[in-house]
C-alpha cells in the first residue's frame, strides 16, 4: 500500500479489528506472569492543564484546580527526591582518601573527588531547596484555608486528599534523610576536599554549604520545620483534623485502589495526628469534642502495625503517637499493647479467603470471557456494560487487596526479624537482613507467599488480556452514567432551584451539566419546561441522551465531582448548608453518584490502574539494608556498639555491594519450591521470577536507575541458571525413578512398601513446565524446554557412561545389572521424549559405550576381558544346574584387576536410595554364577556382532591352549604311557584289571601336574566350548522369541482347534481374515509406495529367513577346534581312515592318553579333598570329549578304554574290594557316572556335527516355522 | 473578557466530547495492535523454539551418523 494512499477511518478499524480473527496458537500452558514485548499506556490526564476550557464552570474551583496543578506538580518532585535520597549509593567509600597531607597526589584527588561529587551534592541542594519550598507552600496552603473567613467554608475531598499527600511526602522525605548516612559521608568528604581546595569562595556559596551541612546533619529536620511552622497558623489542626478525618473515612469505606494509595491514608492518620498534637492543641481533647475518632484509628494502626514507607523501609505509624507530646496510652487500646499480634503477620489467616475471592472471580470472569470471545457484539447495552466495569472494578480491588496483604506482611517481617531463639533454623551469627528475610518465614507462610503471589499474577494476566473489552465498556458505562445524570437527573434539582429561587443551587447545577454536557444536539434543548421551573406536561418532553465510547477527561470528572461535593456538603462557610435545599431522593441520588464516581478515574485509565494493583516490585529492594549494613557483615563484630567506619572490631570485613540470592526474596521463593519439590506448588516456580520482571521495570521507569537494573539482571543471570540447573535435576531424577519404579515387580514393590522402604515414585508436575518455549525475563524470552533438554540429554550420557562404569567395575554377573540400568534409563528416556526432544536412545548407549567409532564398544570388551581372565580361569561348569559356578574357596586364577568403582548419584542410577536398594538386592540374586539369565542378557546386549567377536576371541583363546599348554602336557604325557595297554581278560577279575592298570599308568597317576595344571587346562578349554554351546543356546531362544513376536504380522497363525466335522482350512482362513489387518506386507503393498512395499518386502524376509539356513555358531567352533587339531602343532593327529588296522594295545592315539586321564580322575578321593568334580566342573569331560569327537575316535574310546573295562568287568564280577588303597566299588560307580556324562556329551556333539557333516558342501535352505503350541484333539 | 454565548460553549464542549471519542478509539486501535503484535511475538516465538529444536536435534543426528560413517577417520 503506498504512503499516498487515503484509507478511511472506518476501514482502518476495520483492519484493527481484522487482526482479531487471525489465529495465533501458542502452544504453551500460560503460567507465567503478562508476557509483553510491547506494553502500550496512554495516559489522558492532563493535570488540569485544560481548566480554562470549562469557562461556564464555578470559578472558585477552576482556581482551585490550578492550585491542584501546581501542587501535583510539587508532588512529583518530592517523589523524584525520595527516589534521589533512597537510591543513593555511598560514593565516598569508592573515593581514595590523602593518607597526610604530605601525599604528593592530593591536590589531584581533592580535585577529582570534587569533580565527580559535584553533580550529585547539587542533588542535594537542590533538595534543600525543594524541601524549603515545599513547606513554604504547603504552610501557605494551611494558612490561606485555615484563615478565619475561609475557615468555615466547605474544602474539597481533592483539596484534602492533595494536603494529605504533602503530609505524606514530608514524612517519607524526612526519614529518608534521617536513614542515609552515606548522603551525609558522602557530602562530608565533597565539603572537605572542596574547602581544601577553596572551590567555595563567596560567602554565600560558603553558607549555603554551612546550611545543607546543616539539613543533612540534623535529624527529623524537615519534619520538625513543617511542625514549627504549622504552630504558628491559627486553627491548622482543625484543617489537620480535616485531612486525618477524610483519611479514615477513605479508609473504612475503602475509597482507594492501589495497596500505595492504602498505605499512604495510614501514614498521613499517623504523622498528621504527630503534627497536631503540639503545646497549644491536644489530640485527646479534640478527640473528645468529637472532632477526631481516636478509637477508630487506633483500630486501623492495629489492623496496620506497619506499612512500607518507601522501597523496603517501613513504619510503625504508631510510633508518630508514641513520640507525640500527649500519648495517652489508655486512649490507644489496641495499639499500644502488643497482644494480640496484628492480623497484618499473618498470611495465613487470610490465604482461605483470598483463596475463595480468587475461585470466585476467576469462575466468573471466564464465564463472562466465553460470552465475548464466542459473540461477537458491537457494543453491549448499559445494563451489561455496567456489569462488566464493576466486575473489572471488583478485580482491581481484589488484586490490590491481595498485593496489600503481601506487601504488608512484607514490611511486618522486615521490622520484625526473627533470631537464633525464636527460629532455630537461623544461625545465630546470621545477618541483619538474613533475619529479617532468609530465616523469617516459615515453608507454610512461603507457600502461601507463592500462593498469592500466583493468584495475583496469573488474575493479572486473565484481565490484561481482557483489557480492551474492560476499557471498552467502562468508558460507554462511566459516559451513559454521567450524561444521564447530568442530563436526566439533575433537571429535578434545576427545576426546583430554578422555582424556589435558589440561585447558589441552581448556578452550581447549570454548571455541572455545562462542564460536561454532551447534548444530543449539540446544546442544551431551549424548551426544556425544567428550565423554566415548570414540571413536565402531560405529553412528557423526552430527551435522548446520546452515547459515546468516551469517558470524562480528567478536569471534567474532578469539576463535576467537586461541585455536586459542594452540593451535598455539610460545611458551607457559615451560611445554611445546601444540603437543606435539596429534597431527600435528589441528595441522595447525587451521593451515590458522587460515591461511584470516585472509581471512574481508575478505570478510565485501567491499564496503568491494573499495573499498579499488581506491582509486587518493593519485594526486591533492599536500599535500606544496603545502607545499614555497609555492604558489610557487622554482626561479626565482636563488641556491641554503635559501627562506624574505623571499628576495629569487626571479625569479617566482607565488602561486597548486594546481599547474596539466599537473602533475596524472590529467589528464597522460588528455591523453595524447588527444594520442597513440592508437586502442587512446581507450575507456580515461574511467578516469583516474575517479581524480577517487576523490580526491572521498576528500576527502568519509576526509580530510572541503571545501577539498579543492572544488579538485577546480574541476580537473575545467577538465579536462572541455577533454576535451570534444578529444575532440570529435578525433572531428570523424577522420570528416573518414576522409570525405576515402573520396571520393578509389582508385588515385590509392594512388600518393600510394607516394609517402609517406599519404592514408589511422588507425584510431579513438570509436563506444563516442560512445554515453556518462552520464559519472560527482563524482556528476553527464555526457551526453557531447550535449556532443560539439554541439560537432560547430557544427564542420559551421564547416566548410561555409568551404567556402562558399573559394569566395567565388576565381573561377568554384573551384566544382568547392567541391562537392568539400560532398560531403566531406555524407559526414562521414553517418558521424557514426550516433552523434551533428546537424541535417539540407541545413539545415546552406542556413544556411552564407545561403540560409535570402533567396531566394538565398552561391553563387548569387558565381557571378553571377564571371560579371559576370571571366567574361564575360575568358574566350574554344573549341567544339573546349568551354571557355572566358582570353586568354592579356592581362586585358581591371579585376582582380576578392575576399575575402581566410581560413586555415582542415586539419579545417575536407579533414582532414589530406596530403589537402589530394591534393585540391589534384586540383581544380588545374580551374583555368583553364570547362568542362562546372564547368557540371555549377554547375547542381548552384545548383539550378533558382539558374540561373533567374543566367540572368535574365545576361539582365538581355544587354539592358544590346544597349540600351548595341551599340546606340551599330551607330548609329556605320551612319553610318559606304556607302549602296550591291552584288555585284560575278564578271569583276571575287576581286582585284577584294576591292579594291572593301575601299574600300567602308575607313572601317569602319579603325574605331578595333572591336578595342578593339566586338568585345568582342559576345564577352561571345556568352558570355552560350553560357553561357546549355551551362549547359541540363548541366541537362538531369543531369535525364537523374536519370530513369534513377528508371527502375526506375517501370517503366520497358530492352528486352530477343531472340532469333529469341522474344517481345518475354512477355520483357517476365517482367522487369516480376521487378522488380515495386522498383516504388513499386504497392507503396505495395499496403501504404501512402491518403495515402501519393496522396504516391508526385505523387512518381512529378512526376519522370516533369519533362522533360514540353520546356521549353527556352535558347529563353526567345532570346525574351527577341528582344524587346530588337524594342525601339525598338535601332537595327537587324527586317526587314520576307518578301514586302517585297529591297533586295540597301541596307546599312541589321543583317546589312549585321555583313558588314562580319566582312570585318573575316576579313582575316588578322600573325604576331606576337593572331589574331581568340584574342582573342574564338567568343563574337563567336555574338552576330552570334545577333542575326541573331533578326532573321530569316540568309537575307538568307548571300546577300548580302561575304566569301562574295569566297569564291564566288575559288572560281571561284582567285587568290592581295596585294590592299592583304592576301593573298587566306588571306583566303579564313579565310572559309570562318568560314562553316562560322556556318553550324553558325545551325543550332543554328535548332532551338531552331524549336522555340520551333512551341511558341508551345499547349503540346504530351511525355514524354520517358530514353535507352535502343541496342538491336543 | 466577555463569555462567548452558552450555546457556543456547549457546542465546544461537546465537539470536545466528540474529539476525545474520536482519540480514544484511536487509542483503542492501537493497544488492539499492540496487542495483536504481542500475541504475534508469543506465537512466534515459540514455533521458532519448535523449529529450532528440531533443527538442532537434526544437526546431532548428523553428527552421530557422521561419526559412524567415518569410523575413526578424522573428522572434518
Amino acid at each position: 500500500m503506498s504512503v499516498s494512499e487515503k484509507v478511511s477511518l472506518s476501514d482502518a478499524l476495520s483492519n484493527v479489528d481484522v487482526l482479531d480473527e487471525l489465529t495465533l496458537p501458542d502452544e504453551q500452558p500460560c503460567i507465567e506472569a503478562a508476557p509483553c514485548s510491547i506494553l502500550y499506556q496512554a495516559n489522558f490526564d492532563t493535570n488540569f492543564e485544560d481548566r480554562n476550557g470549562f469557562v461556564t464552570g464555578i470559578a472558585k474551583y477552576i482556581e482551585e484546580a490550578t492550585v491542584h496543578a501546581n501542587l501535583n506538580e510539587l508532588l512529583e518532585e518530592g517523589n523524584d527526591h525520595a527516589v534521589m535520597l533512597y537510591t543513593w549509593r555511598c560514593c565516598s567509600r569508592a573515593i581514595p582518601q590523602p593518607r597526610s597531607n604530605e601525599q604528593p597526589d592530593r591536590v589531584h584527588i581533592y580535585e577529582r573527588t570534587v569533580q565527580v561529587l559535584a553533580p550529585e551534592v547539587d542533588k542535594l541542594l537542590q533538595f534543600m531547596y525543594f524541601q524549603r519550598k515545599a513547606i513554604e507552600r504547603f504552610c501557605g496552603e494551611v494558612r490561606r484555608l485555615c484563615h478565619a473567613e475561609k475557615r468555615r467554608d466547605f474544602v474539597s475531598e481533592a483539596y484534602l486528599l492533595t494536603l494529605g499527600k504533602f503530609v505524606n511526602m514530608f514524612a517519607v522525605l524526612d526519614e529518608l534523610k534521617n536513614m542515609k548516612s552515606s548522603v551525609k559521608n558522602d557530602y562530608s568528604t565533597y565539603r572537605r576536599a572542596a574547602q581544601f581546595l577553596k572551590v567555595m569562595s563567596d560567602s554565600q556559596s560558603l553558607q549555603e554549604s554551612q546550611n545543607l551541612s546543616m539539613f543533612l546533619a540534623t535529624q527529623n529536620k524537615i519534619r520538625d520545620t513543617v511542625k514549627d511552622a504549622l504552630e504558628k497558623i491559627n486553627g491548622y489542626e482543625d484543617l489537620l483534623a480535616d485531612v486525618v478525618n477524610i483519611c479514615v473515612h477513605m479508609f473504612e469505606t475503602k475509597m482507594y485502589l492501589t495497596p500505595s494509595e492504602k498505605h499512604m491514608l495510614v501514614k498521613v492518620m499517623g504523622f498528621g495526628l504527630f503534627l497536631m498534637d503540639s503545646d497549644a492543641c491536644n489530640i485527646n481533647r479534640l478527640d473528645q469534642k468529637k472532632k477526631i475518632r481516636l478509637d477508630r484509628i487506633d483500630r486501623i494502626f492495629k489492623n496496620l502495625e506497619v506499612v512500607p514507607l518507601f522501597g523496603d523501609m517501613q513504619i510503625a505509624p504508631f510510633n508518630y503517637i508514641k513520640r507525640s507530646k500527649h500519648y495517652d496510652p489508655s486512649k490507644w487500646p489496641l495499639s499500644s499493647s502488643p497482644n494480640p499480634p496484628s492480623p497484618q503477620a499473618d498470611l495465613m489467616v487470610h490465604l482461605p479467603q483470598i483463596r475463595e475471592e480468587h475461585q470466585n472471580y476467576i469462575s466468573e470472569l471466564a464465564r463472562y470471557s466465553n460470552e465475548v470471545t464466542t459473540t461477537f457484539k458491537e457494543a453491549g447495552s448499559d445494563s451489561e456494560n455496567r456489569a462488566v466495569t464493576e466486575l473489572c472494578l471488583r478485580g482491581l480491588q481484589l488484586l490490590s487487596s491481595w498485593c496489600s496483604v503481601l506487601t504488608e506482611l512484607c514490611s511486618w517481617k522486615l521490622l520484625h526479624p526473627t533470631d537464633h531463639a525464636t527460629n532455630p533454623r537461623c544461625p545465630a551469627e546470621a545477618e541483619e537482613y538474613e533475619r529479617a528475610t532468609r530465616y523469617n518465614y516459615t515453608s507454610e507462610e512461603k507457600f502461601a507467599m507463592i500462593e498469592v503471589i500466583a493468584m495475583i499474577k496469573g488474575l493479572q494476566v486473565l484481565m490484561a488480556r481482557m483489557e480492551t473489552v474492560f476499557a471498552d465498556a467502562a468508558r460507554r458505562s462511566i459516559y451513559a452514567e454521567l450524561q444521564d445524570f447530568v442530563q436526566l437527573l439533575l433537571r429535578e434539582p434545576l427545576r426546583k432551584a430554578i422555582k424556589n429561587k435558589k440561585d447558589l443551587i441552581r448556578s452550581i447545577v447549570v454548571s455541572v451539566r455545562e462542564t460536561c454536557g454532551d447534548w444530543a444536539r449539540g446544546c442544551e434543548p431551549q424548551l426544556d419546561p425544567a428550565l423554566r421551573g415548570k414540571k413536565d406536561a402531560d405529553a412528557s418532553f423526552a430527551i435522548k441522551v446520546p452515547r459515546r465510547n468516551v469517558g470524562p477527561s480528567s478536569t471534567q470528572l474532578y469539576m463535576v465531582r467537586t461541585q455536586l461535593e459542594a452540593l451535598i456538603s455539610d460545611k458551607s462557610g457559615g451560611r445554611r448548608t445546601l444540603r437543606k435545599d435539596l429534597d431527600a431522593a435528589t441528595l441522595q441520588q447525587i451521593e451515590t453518584f458522587h460515591r461511584q464516581s470516585f472509581y471512574w478515574m481508575y478505570m478510565l485509565n485501567l491499564a496503568d490502574s491494573l499495573a499498579k494493583c499488581c506491582d509486587l516490585s518493593q519485594l526486591w529492594y533492599r536500599e535500606f539494608y544496603l545502607e545499614m549494613t555497609m555492604g558489610r557483615k557487622v554482626n561479626k563484630c565482636t563488641v556491641r556498639h554503635q559501627h562506624n567506619e574505623e571499628c576495629n572490631d569487626l571479625i569479617t570485613m566482607e565488602k561486597r555491594i548486594q546481599f547474596p540470592i539466599e537473602m533475596s526474596m524472590p529467589w528464597i521463593l522460588t528455591d523453595h519450591i524447588l527444594r520442597s519439590k513440592e508437586p502442587a506448588m512446581m507450575e507456580y516456580v515461574l511467578y516469583p521470577l516474575d517479581l524480577y520482571n517487576d523490580s526491572a521495570q521498576y528500576a527502568l521507569t519509576v526509580f530510572r536507575k541503571q545501577f539498579l537494573y543492572d544488579e538485577v539482571e546480574a541476580e537473575v543471570n545467577l538465579c536462572f541458571d541455577q533454576f535451570v540447573y534444578k529444575l532440570s535435576e529435578l525433572v531428570y531424577a523424577h522420570y528416573k525413578q518414576l522409570a525405576s519404579s515402573m520396571l520393578l515387580d509389582k508385588r515385590y514393590r509392594a512388600e518393600c512398601a510394607a516394609r517402609g522402604a517406599s519404592t514408589g515414585c511422588g507425584a510431579g508436575r513438570y509436563a506444563s513446565l516442560l512445554r515453556q518455549r518462552h520464559v519472560a525475563l527482563l524482556g528476553r524470552h527464555v526457551d526453557l524446554c531447550a535449556l532443560v533438554a539439554q541439560r537432560i540429554n547430557a544427564d542420559m550420557h551421564r547416566a548410561l557412561d555409568a551404567a556402562v562404569a558399573k559394569f566395567e567395575a565388576g565381573d561377568i554377573t554384573g551384566v544382568v545389572e547392567l541391562e537392568g540400568l539400560i532398560a531403566v534409563n531406555r524407559l526414562c528416556h521414553k517418558l521424557l521424549s514426550r516433552y523434551l526432544s533428546l537424541d535417539e536412545f540407541e545413539a545415546i548407549l552406542r556413544e556411552s559405550d564407545h561403540g560409535v567409532l570402533a567396531p566394538y564398544g565398552r561391553i563387548t570388551l569387558h565381557v571378553f576381558w571377564e571371560l579371559n581372565y576370571d571366567f574361564l580361569p575360575n568358574y566350574c561348569y554344573n549341567a544339573a544346574t546349568d551354571r557355572f559356578v566358582k570353586c568354592r574357596g579356592i581362586q585358581f586364577a591371579p585376582v582380576v584387576q578392575r576399575e575402581k568403582l566410581q560413586q555415582f548419584g542415586h539419579a545417575m542410577l536407579w533414582g532414589s536410595k530406596q530403589l537402589s536398594l530394591a534393585y540391589s538386592a534384586q540383581y544380588a540374586q545374580y551374583n555368583g554364577f553364570v547362568g542362562p539369565q546372564h547368557l540371555h542378557a549377554l547375547v542381548r546386549l552384545l548383539g550378533y556382532q558382539g558374540v561373533a567377536v567374543v566367540v572368535s576371541e574365545l576361539l582365538g583363546v581355544a587354539r592358544g591352549l590346544l597349540h600351548g599348554t595341551l599340546a606340551q602336557f599330551t607330548r609329556a604325557l605320551a612319553a610318559a604311557m606304556p607302549r602296550h595297554c591291552k584288555l585284560p581278560r575278564y578271569d583276571y577279575g575287576s581286582n585284577g584289571v584294576l591292579g594291572y592298570y593301575h601299574a600300567q599308568l602308575t607313572d601317569i597317576v602319579q603325574y605331578p601336574d595333572a591336578r595342578t595344571e593339566l586338568f585345568h587346562a582342559f576345564r577352561e578349554l571345556g568352558n570355552i566350548i560350553l560357553f561357546c554351546m549355551l551362549i547359541e543356546q540363548a541366541l537362538s531362544q531369543e531369535e525364537v522369541t523374536d519370530l513369534l513376536h513377528a508371527a502375526p504380522f506375517q501370517n503366520i497363525l497358530p492352528r486352530p482347534y477343531t472340532a469333529e466335522g469341522e474344517k481345518l482350512e475354512t477355520k483357517q482362513k476365517r482367522l487369516e481374515a480376521k487378522y488380515s489387518a495386522l498383516q504388513i506386507v499386504q497392507n503396505v503393498e495395499k496403501y504404501g509406495t512402491a518403495k515402501q512395499s519393496q522396504l516391508s518386502r526385505e523387512g518381512d524376509l529378512l526376519t522370516r529367513e533369519r533362522l533360514c539356513c540353520g546356521l549353527s555358531l556352535f558347529a563353526v567352533v567345532l570346525r574351527r577346534l577341528r582344524a587346530c587339531l588337524a594342525a601339525p602343532q598338535w601332537p595327537a593327529p587324527p586317526a587314520p581312515p576307518h578301514h586302517a588296522p585297529l591297533h586295540t594295545d597301541d596307546t599312541a592315539e589321543f583317546h589312549r592318553l585321555w583313558s588314562a586321564l580319566q582312570f585318573l580322575y575316576c579313582i575316588p578321593v578322600g573325604d576331606t579333598q576337593f572331589t574331581v568334580e568340584e574342582l573342574f566342573g564338567e568343563g574337563l569331560h567336555w574338552a576330552g570329549c570334545t577333542i575326541i569327537a573331533l578326532l573321530g575316535q569316540q568309537r575307538r574310546f568307548e571300546a577300548l578304554d580302561f575304566c569301562y573295562h574295569i566297569l564291564r568287568v566288575q559288572r560281571v564280577d561284582g567285587k568290592d574290594e581295596l585294590v592299592k588303597g583304592i576301593p573298587l566299588k566306588r571306583m566303579v560307580d564313579r565310572i559309570r557316572r562318568f560314562q553316562v556324562l560322556n556318553s550324553q556329551i558325545f551325543s550332543v556333539l554328535g548332532r551338531h556335527l552331524a549336522a555340520d557333516d551333512e551341511r558341508a558342501g551345499v547349503e540346504h535352505v530351511r525355514c524354520f516355522p517358530p514353535p507352535a503350541a502343541t496342538h491336543h484333539n | 473578557m466577555s463569555q462567548p454565548p452558552r450555546e457556543t460553549i456547549q457546542k465546544q464542549i461537546q465537539q470536545d466530547w466528540a474529539n476525545r471519542e474520536y482519540i480514544e478509539v484511536i487509542t483503542g486501535s492501537i493497544k488492539k495492535i499492540t496487542d495483536f503484535l504481542n500475541s504475534f511475538d508469543m506465537s512466534c516465538r515459540s514455533r521458532l523454539a519448535a523449529l529450532h529444536e528440531k533443527l538442532v536435534s537434526l544437526e546431532r543426528k548428523i553428527d552421530y551418523l557422521e561419526a559412524c560413517v567415518t569410523k575413526g577417520e578424522t573428522l572434518t
